[in-house]
């Protein structure tokens, strides 16, 4: 059921990002859809247990407005966002801070629009391809955030909250390229104090990677949360992926650092290494090369991206292929190890992380 | 014995910035230079700093260099590690010193832009990364300092797009806006140390690095760089063992602190 609800828009915003048809905007804000859309879900305790394939399936439609969880490709849920793009999921929105992952759907073409935050991979690269895909209208930036913005409305919508005032973006552009974001009068305040309201954020679909889930849903993860607490309660449709499921009683028995209750889940799968090529806490380590290797494809062009992506994703038909791909066992050995002594689980003294980044003069199965 | 190697500009930077973190302090740092420089700083005169991650990290115990503000080094053995919202949360209700940034653009009143270049947003020359947490580190922390290499391209009369709001235009017009905090107190670059006159906000040459005369500093910014009363102090350049430090213990790999194209 569609709210007939109305938006009022931020109409500078929609003049300097070029959005006429605000309809597309709609849903990210529609709280009270978000709202009718949970009412009717079947609340049970049940088991909820499928495939990625099956999940993805069922889960994402075309046109959806698809979260990106962890931190960029810390604790996120890259195999889901693969899986997605093996089954030929298109026209979707995307959000996230970071957007990190959005840069292979948007060149693939399932990604026609983004909410923008941060694109790129911090040092291991900068995505040159981006610029050139909103130049040439392969992605249009719907809204313009900063993280902690973004992370604020995904928090209102967890808390059932329509919105909440911010002290961040003042006096910057982002307050007038965002359609979603207002300069508003604090209610409370008598005379001048400028705040910024940011509504509710709604993303549809949602893939959380974590520890250990049961069958229920309810989900058990450690490193840092990001903004992964706040979507579990925002999203309309949840998928948690998991390294491992667990007993209904080992959740109860230890339940630190359950996080996601089991009302939020829609599907719950079994995916380890579901977060590869990037880093799970504790876990294993990113593939660094890998991400070097990527970025370094990003720039140079369309075709040379295209390659990569038929090369990683449309002809790995699993996890389990990517795992191999990337090194297989050896890999995940030496993965395990360096993020074990990153985090002060396992002795560091001897453990190596210094490595030759990638070049093109790398051996062609170095990723790590 | 290996040659000692000469300082190079961006380890200058690393250790000029170090020494704009007082001891004692919770510090947001961001990735790249930030990131050396507060791990300098903790490895030499503020050992009892905190530092506050984006994602949710904080006070870490020593390790390698956080290479990603989400990364194991930054919640590593950590008390607790908090969600993004909360983190931003710290900053605006006063539990953050001093914030660090970087920028590809700034202007004579300390905004910054890491959005676009260009004029037209729909069309950019450039689209940059975007804000991530820039604009909320810059909005919510008490002072924030910013940091990078300096030129006519990135000194600018005006930001092709304000990511992150500094004294806005001068004068109150920071508070104004509505923001708390005492935004940018310093900018620390390949040239120089600078701050803000107290009542204009415009940057203003607090020291130069040795050799860089102010000519040299105003020729390499696309404003006019304000000069302060009387002669202008010459940064003092980090030690031998400071650099020794730098190199082998902060950032072993040169990831931040080698010169492109060395």
């Amino acid at each position: 059921m569609m709210s007939k609800f109305q938006f009022e828009y931020n109409q500078e915003a929609l003049k300097n990002l070029k959005i006429e048809d605000t309809s597309i905007l709609d849903r990210l804000v529609d709280y009270r859809h978000a709202r009718d859309f949970r009412q009717k879900k079947d609340h049970s305790q049940r088991d909820k247990r499928m495939s990625l394939k099956e999940a993805v399936a069922e889960f994402v439609q075309d046109g959806d407005i698809f979260a990106y969880t962890g931190f960029g490709y810390v604790r996120t849920s890259i195999q889901a966002d693969w899986e997605m793009v093996r089954q030929g999921k298109k026209n979707l929105q995307s959000i996230g801070s970071p957007n990190t992952c959005q840069s292979w759907g948007v060149t693939y073409g399932n990604t026609p629009y983004t909410h923008a935050s941060y694109a790129g991979a911090e040092m291991r690269g900068y995505d040159k391809y981006f610029s050139d895909n909103i130049k040439n209208g392969r992605v249009k930036i719907l809204s313009d955030w900063s993280h902690g913005l973004m992370a604020i409305g995904l928090k209102a919508a967890q808390l059932g909250a329509p919105g909440i005032f911010s002290k961040s973006g003042l006096g910057s552009d982002l307050v007038t390229h965002n359609p979603y974001l207002k300069v508003m009068n604090n209610p409370m305040a008598k005379g001048n104090d400028p705040c910024v309201f940011v509504p509710a954020l709604y993303p549809d679909i949602t893939f959380i990677h974590v520890h250990a889930a049961d069958k229920f849903g309810n989900a058990r993860f450690y490193g840092p949360a990001v903004n992964d607490l706040a979507l579990a309660g925002a999203t309309r449709k949840l998928v948690i992926t998991a390294e491992e499921i667990v007993s209904n009683q080992d959740i109860r028995w230890n339940n630190k650092g359950v996080q996601i209750t089991f009302q939020n889940v829609d599907a719950v799968v079994e995916q380890p290494y579901g977060a590869l090529p990037g880093y799970m806490p504790g876990c294993y380590y990113w593939a660094r090369r890998w991400w070097e290797k990527t970025f370094a494809m990003m720039s140079l062009g369309q075709e040379a991206m295209e390659a990569y992506i038929k090369e990683w994703i449309l002809d790995t038909k699993d996890t389990n292929e990517v795992v191999k791909k990337l090194g297989g066992v050896d890999f995940i050995i030496n993965q395990k190890r360096l993020a074990k002594a990153a985090e002060a689980d396992n002795e560091d003294d001897g453990v190596e992380f210094k490595y030759k980044p990638w070049s093109p003069e790398t051996p062609p199965d170095v990723y790590d | 014995m290996t040659e000692f190697k000469p300082m190079n500009p961006l380890e200058m930077v690393a250790y000029v910035l170090s020494k704009q973190i007082n001891d004692h302090e919770v510090v947001y740092i961001g990735t790249g230079l930030p990131m050396v420089a507060g791990i300098l700083a903790k490895k030499t005169h503020a050992p009892n700093i905190t530092f506050v991650y984006e994602s949710g990290g904080q006070d870490p115990i020593e390790g390698g260099m956080p290479w990603s503000v989400g990364g194991p080094e930054t919640y590593r053995k950590s008390p607790m590690i908090l969600e993004m919202p909360y983190s931003f949360g710290q900053a605006a209700s006063g539990l953050v010193d001093t914030g660090f940034l970087g920028f590809a653009q700034l202007d004579m009143y300390g905004n910054a832009n890491t959005t676009m270049i260009g004029g037209e947003f729909t069309n950019p020359k450039v689209r940059l990364t975007g804000s991530g947490g820039n604009n909320d580190v810059a909005s919510l922390c008490d002072k924030l300092v910013f940091v990078g290499l300096q030129s006519p391209q990135k000194f600018v009369q005006k930001c092709d797009f304000i990511t992150s709001a500094g004294h806005l235009t001068g004068g109150n017009a920071r508070q104004e806006a509505g923001l708390l905090g005492h935004g940018p107190v310093a900018v620390v670059t390949s040239a120089g140390v600078y701050d803000f006159e107290p009542a204009s906000k415009r940057m203003r040459i607090k020291s130069l690095h040795p050799g860089v005369s102010a000519d040299l500093a105003q020729l390499a910014s696309g404003f006019e760089l304000l000069r302060p009363e009387g002669e202008i102090p010459v940064t003092e350049v980090p030690s031998k063992e400071i650099l020794e430090i730098l190199r082998h213990k902060v950032d072993p790999q040169g990831f931040f602190i080698t010169m492109p194209g060395a």
